[in-house]
């Protein structure tokens, strides 16, 4: 019986031996029809949404989203200008991902249960955290929700904030009003009058309104109570994992560019003179990283050329190079207080 | 109230205004306590959106000014957005003829002279290839740009025209299945119409735009654009289709049996006795609905469309401007207004040169 068992063993480990060299070559169908098609078919909004997804003065895309786009599109068709952003509405994302619409959907989407199961999609590593936060006016003098006592809370109507919000101040035993509006602009306006004590939001859009929406943003602070945070991630088609792990390593090879200190300005120089075999392999310079996705050695290095690396990505997006000056937080390298990281490129 | 013909218009104004608002020293204080406040509400706009305004284009800073009113810079900045969408920088003169194309098909074809089925025939045909051709430009030769890239007025316009213009023969074609005789042809109409009907415009576009790809084979499926284009029409065809219901219900049945009676086959009198009068008994309907369509196009936005309202969203949504989305919405409103009030002035004209038809 226990001889059976070990031969049993030892053939499905030979049997999966034997294979994997044919699995790993196997190319993936939705980089296949890309390839076909000439371009990437990656998801846009209809309209802007700060620093993700907006349309500059020359009437192109730009965002943090449609960079991680376009790095997609050097990583598996070699240029950047070979991805097309097709504008969807939140509700049309995942329909329009299944129908072949797109072919993948990379707009500030959070990784739930429910659309990881029941609508058939696979996730990427996240490449962006954030979560529910709360701002309030500097005069009250408090710095985390345990201070609003009392206080009413603004809202936009419709969200998982409203109920996060509302849990969290539960929780900690704190009495609060809740007033939710329909609208953005009813939010701000609702805050701003003096409506509300606090104003509720997703972290990123939050601190985007205060940097730009509101008259005085110094005199407004954001607590430091952080209620959820969701992580956000690529979506694709269920069934294609030679697919998921192509997105998966161009986030992955980004962020471990940030991580070996490769940026946009010293490729050249590292390619030349690699300091270690692993940012030797990352450029390309030995063979490696692109046989085993069905993609060239050089992606990476390409990749990395035209957009930086991810922490650049972020900066001119989000950053200090944005009118937003979002701090990276927990969006930062694990290295350096955040939680992004990026699996092992052996 | 029309003036009586003894006096001036300003002579009939004052002495409407004396008899109605100052009647009465309670009428007078009222008056000019209400025009005061009129005048205080009108100052305060005008304060905003012209004396304190920032116009120059270059000067976002000067707009964060604390006694800085309307910021008309994010129009001068972003308006090639507003009215094109993503359609490519280098290729707007393509797009601003094609917007020109649009609004003279539509113009013209509010011109009695061609009001015969040729004429309209040319005209529709022609203004809808010149739109598409410098729209799309690889039959001719210019830079292709896909119907994904269209945007902004010229998109709005474009599904506005088509809609109308596809809608209204087919809303005919159905009203007049629906009066059919044949108990089958009768049936069929109604069933179509009553089932759109009383389904939202929402869920018929989201169902032509998402749904109908994942039902139908590549081959079947054509542009996005068309399909949504389709599905607006034939919604618009099925209230249309009514509104000229109702047109050939106030028509007296002894009409059609005196028509009979003189030897004439159905389409002699459709066309000669009840096309006329439908056409006049359903106009005030009918423009009714040509406005609100023009309106409703703005809902292509849940299906990704770039219509106006989009490109208006996106052109406040980013850092610099994103406070001034006040200033868009007016440029945007304004925009409307202007396409709205000529439909309803010509639909005035029509109805004046219909009552002269009349007598």
């Amino acid at each position: 019986m226990r001889t059976w068992k070990s031969v049993l063993v030892v053939a499905a480990s030979a049997a999966s031996i034997a294979l994997a060299p044919m699995a790993a070559s196997a190319e993936s169908a939705t980089l296949k029809t890309a390839k076909d098609r000439g371009t990437l078919l990656c998801s846009g909004h209809n309209g802007s949404y700060f620093g993700f997804v907006e349309v500059n003065d020359k009437n192109e895309w730009k965002g943090l989203d449609i960079d991680l786009c376009r790095a997609l599109a050097i990583a598996v068709l070699g240029s950047q200008d070979k991805v097309q952003i097709v504008p969807l509405s939140w509700a049309q994302r995942f329909p329009a991902l299944q129908s072949g619409d797109v072919d993948v959907v990379i707009k500030a989407t959070g990784w739930t249960m429910g659309r990881d199961t029941e609508l058939g999609l696979q996730f990427s590593l996240p490449y962006f955290f954030g979560g529910a936060q709360i701002m309030v006016r500097k005069e009250l003098d408090i710095t985390t929700a345990e201070g609003l006592d009392g206080g009413t809370v603004c809202v936009a109507a419709g969200t998982t904030i409203e109920r996060i919000v509302a849990d969290h101040l539960k929780t900690i035993g704190i009495e609060h009003k809740m007033v939710s509006y329909e609208k953005t602009a009813e939010v701000i306006s609702g805050y701003t009058s003096g409506r509300c004590d606090a104003y509720a939001a997703w972290g990123p859009n939050l601190a985007v309104l205060r940097a730009t929406q509101i008259d005085a943003p110094d005199e407004h602070v954001i607590l430091e109570d952080k209620l959820s945070s969701e992580p956000i991630a690529a979506a694709m088609r269920q069934g294609d994992d030679e697919w998921v792990d192509i997105v998966n390593w161009m986030l992955a090879a980004l962020i471990k560019a940030e991580e070996l200190g490769v940026t946009s300005a010293n490729v050249e120089e590292m390619t030349a003179n690699p300091p270690n075999p692993t940012v030797a392999r990352h450029l390309g310079v030995d063979a490696g990283m692109g046989e085993r996705l069905g993609l060239r050695d050089t992606w990476a290095r390409e990749m990395i050329t035209a957009m930086g690396n991810f922490g650049e990505i972020y900066e001119r997006n989000l950053g200090q190079g944005s009118p937003y000056k979002l701090d990276r937080g927990l969006n930062n390298l694990w290295s350096n207080g955040g939680v992004l990281y990026a699996p092992i490129l052996d | 109230m029309a003036a009586p013909p003894t006096m001036s218009r300003l002579e009939w104004l004052r002495h409407e205004l004396t008899r109605r608002a100052f009647a009465t020293p309670a009428d007078t204080a009222i008056t000019l306590a209400v025009a005061a406040i009129l005048a205080w509400l009108i100052w305060l706009d005008l304060d905003w959106a012209v004396v304190r305004a920032v116009w120059s284009a270059e000067a976002v800073d000067t707009c964060r000014a604390k006694d800085a009113g309307a910021c008309w810079s994010v129009i001068a900045a972003r308006h090639r957005l507003i009215l094109f969408g993503l359609y490519p920088y280098e290729e707007h003169w393509r797009s601003t003829l094609a917007c020109g194309a649009i609004i003279a098909t539509v113009v013209l074809s509010c011109i009695p002279w061609f009001w015969a089925l040729r004429r309209l025939a040319t005209l529709w045909v022609t203004g809808f290839a010149g739109y598409f051709l410098l729209m799309e430009g690889s039959p001719i030769g210019l830079t292709q740009v896909t119907t994904d890239q269209w945007g902004g007025l010229s998109l709005t316009l474009f599904l506005f025209a088509s809609v109308v213009l596809l809608g209204m023969p087919m809303g005919l074609g159905l009203a007049l299945m629906r009066r059919s005789s044949l108990p089958l042809v009768q049936l069929v109409a109604s069933l179509v119409i009553d089932f759109i009907r009383s389904l939202p415009l929402l869920t018929t576009l989201f169902t032509a735009a998402v749904v109908v790809p994942i039902l139908l084979p590549d081959w079947l499926q054509g542009d996005k654009i068309w399909r949504v284009i389709i599905a607006f029409a034939l919604f618009f065809a099925c209230y249309q289709a009514e509104v000229f219901r109702g047109g050939f219900q106030a028509i007296p049945k002894g009409q059609f049996e005196a028509g009979q009676a003189m030897g004439l086959g159905y389409w002699r009198v459709l066309a000669l006795i009840a096309l006329p009068q439908v056409f006049r008994n359903a106009l005030p309907s009918t423009i009714n609905m040509v406005v609100i369509t023009f309106k409703e196009t703005a809902i292509v936005v849940i299906i990704g469309f770039f219509d106006i309202l989009a490109s208006a969203n996106a052109a406040f949504g980013t850092g610099d401007w994103a406070p001034y989305y006040m200033e868009v919405y007016v440029f945007v409103g304004l925009i409307y207004w202007g396409f709205i009030f000529s439909l309803g002035q010509y639909g005035e004209y029509l109805k004046d040169r219909m009552a002269v038809a009349r007598h």
